[in-house]
């Protein structure tokens, strides 16, 4: 890929988040920090001994 | 990572891909140097370097019974053998013999020098007994392991002002093999380590998990999501660059490459650019840590593993880490077991690399049957799981499970010994990579025009979120833990 496609490339008008990606930010957004908190209660209540 | 991952189209893997070479490798110097636990000692030629001031006393051979080898015939034995077994590896590979005999020689040479020059005592020196032992007034008190720096330094110097050089180099140019026979080595190590301490080796096992969440469900949103949004990429670049920047880096950025079916191209490139910010780091994090950090010892450990993208720049920075803090601790009068820093770090980096391909995997439902909707296009596979999977992660578990059964077993003293050995090739390969990546570092890629908004990217989220993120996940989950003192 020459350097002019690649600019002419990256230059091209951005494609609108389709609602299946919307879906899989969010989704892993969500799981991550309700995992996250998850694992901060039990390394709480179990701490590293 | 995976030798399947590597390669974009990913359907036809060779016989013997680098993780299979890297684990043939690494479980072959574990076995000889276990043969020492009940017969000859196989293994303690190879070459060792203490901290020096005068260089005739500065090589040696690792174990007593290759005293009368000396310095020079240590050295000359671990180059033959290195040689031989990695010709044959990279023959098996499919590579040029010659070649790679050739450049491998040049690039052991410049590479064992440069950790040769890290060992001197202006160089590694931390406390000031240390000094006063070698008879300076000053040092820069990077340990010995400043010798990685040293040869991340000089790749860079040749990757940037003498490229013709390096791209003679580049047979011999295998960070991603070196690290991951490495790392198979690192098993044994940490299994040893981690016998003492069981309960909390265990413990700390268990906050790794915290980095997987992390990586692939924090990091990848946010940062596909600012990719997306903010700069507005497409679909194609924004996901390898995803993976890229929150995964390990271009393994990471290759594999979902493949995954959403991206013209090879994108992913290189990408990877190009993880390469780039990943030696930065290096440069960077380390020093920060022991700054900031060494207090929190295996705080900067989980760090590290998060922060820093791919696996040889991870684990590589990880042992700089461990030295740095641990001297700062040793200056303090805190004498840390070494060997825990870089457990954390190294378990951290592999729990995160164990889930590529299932990412991929998801990645590649969600891109064949809901974006790239085709009806004569083939469907993502659960069998591209097993293909994306790092095989050479099963030849850590396996010298990190026979090391532990060994050392639960009783084998003491002469367990150590032998792992010892083992680990003197786990940081000569360090020593490779470290040397690789700097080879194969072009800053001038930054300004290459176009990719400048990747690294737009790639800078913003790195530095404005990744390692923050990284840094309070790491606090949450090992902030009060200290490594075992010593004695």
């Amino acid at each position: 890929m020459s350097e002019q496609e690649l600019r002419k490339e990256l230059k091209e008008p951005a494609e609108p988040l389709l609602p299946i990606e919307k879906k899989l930010i969010g989704w892993s957004l969500g799981i991550g920090v309700v995992l996250l908190v998850l694992l901060a209660v039990i390394n709480h209540f179990l701490p590293i001994s | 990572m995976t030798e399947a991952a590597l390669s974009p189209s990913a359907s036809v893997a060779p016989r013997l891909g680098e993780d299979g070479l890297a684990v043939i490798v690494g479980v072959g110097v574990l076995i000889l140097a276990l043969v020492s636990l009940y017969g000859p000692d196989l293994l303690g030629w190879a070459v060792t370097t203490s901290v020096w001031t005068d260089p005739a006393k500065a090589l040696g051979a690792v174990s007593k019974v290759y005293a009368g080898l000396g310095g020079a015939g240590a050295l000359a034995a671990t180059y033959v053998a290195l040689l031989v077994v990695l010709s044959a590896g990279v023959a098996a590979l499919g590579a040029e013999v010659k070649s790679f005999a050739v450049a491998f020689t040049v690039v052991f040479v410049i590479a064992y020098a440069s950790w040769f020059v890290g060992s001197w005592a202006y160089v590694a020196a931390v406390t000031p007994a240390d000094q006063a032992k070698f008879g300076v007034s000053w040092s820069l008190r990077l340990t010995n392991e400043g010798g990685y720096i040293v040869a991340l330094i000089v790749g860079l110097v040749i990757a940037n002002a003498f490229p013709r050089f390096g791209d003679w180099l580049k047979e011999a140019i295998r960070p991603e093999l070196y690290i991951k026979i490495a790392i198979v080595l690192l098993g044994a190590f940490i299994a040893v380590t981690a016998a003492g301490k069981l309960t909390l080796a265990s413990s700390l096992l268990l906050r790794g998990v915290a980095a997987i969440v992390e990586a692939y469900l924090i990091y990848w949103a946010v940062v596909y999501f600012i990719a997306r949004k903010w700069f507005g990429f497409s679909r194609e670049w924004a996901a390898p660059l995803a993976s890229g920047v929150s995964i390990c880096g271009v393994a990471a950025a290759i594999a979902t490459g493949g995954a959403i079916r991206a013209r090879p191209q994108v992913p290189v490139l990408v990877s190009s650019l993880v390469v780039v910010f990943a030696v930065v780091e290096v440069l960077i994090l380390p020093f920060l840590a022991q700054t900031f950090l060494s207090s929190q010892p295996l705080v900067a450990a989980a760090w590290i593993g998060l922060a820093v993208k791919t696996d040889g720049a991870a684990v590589a920075a990880g042992g700089i880490t461990e030295s740095l803090v641990l001297a700062k601790a040793a200056a303090e009068g805190i004498a840390y077991q070494p060997g825990w820093m870089l457990a954390v770090t190294t378990t951290v980096k592999v729990f995160i690399d164990i889930f590529i391909g299932v990412w991929a995997f998801i990645l590649a439902y969600i891109w064949t049957n809901h974006i790239n909707v085709k009806p004569d296009s083939e469907k993502a596979k659960p069998s591209e799981i097993w293909a994306r999977f790092p095989k050479f992660v099963l030849g850590f578990v396996a010298t990190f499970v026979a090391g532990l059964a060994l050392a639960l077993g009783g084998a003491g003293p002469k367990l150590a010994a032998a792992v010892g050995e083992a680990n003197t090739f786990r940081v000569i390969f360090f020593i490779l990579t470290f040397f690789s990546i700097g080879v194969l570092t072009d800053f001038r890629k930054l300004w290459r025009e176009g990719l400048g908004k990747l690294a737009a990217v790639y800078l913003v989220s790195l530095f404005g979120f990744v390692i923050w993120v990284g840094l309070i996940i790491s606090w949450l989950f090992f902030a009060g833990v200290k490594p075992p003192l010593v004695g």
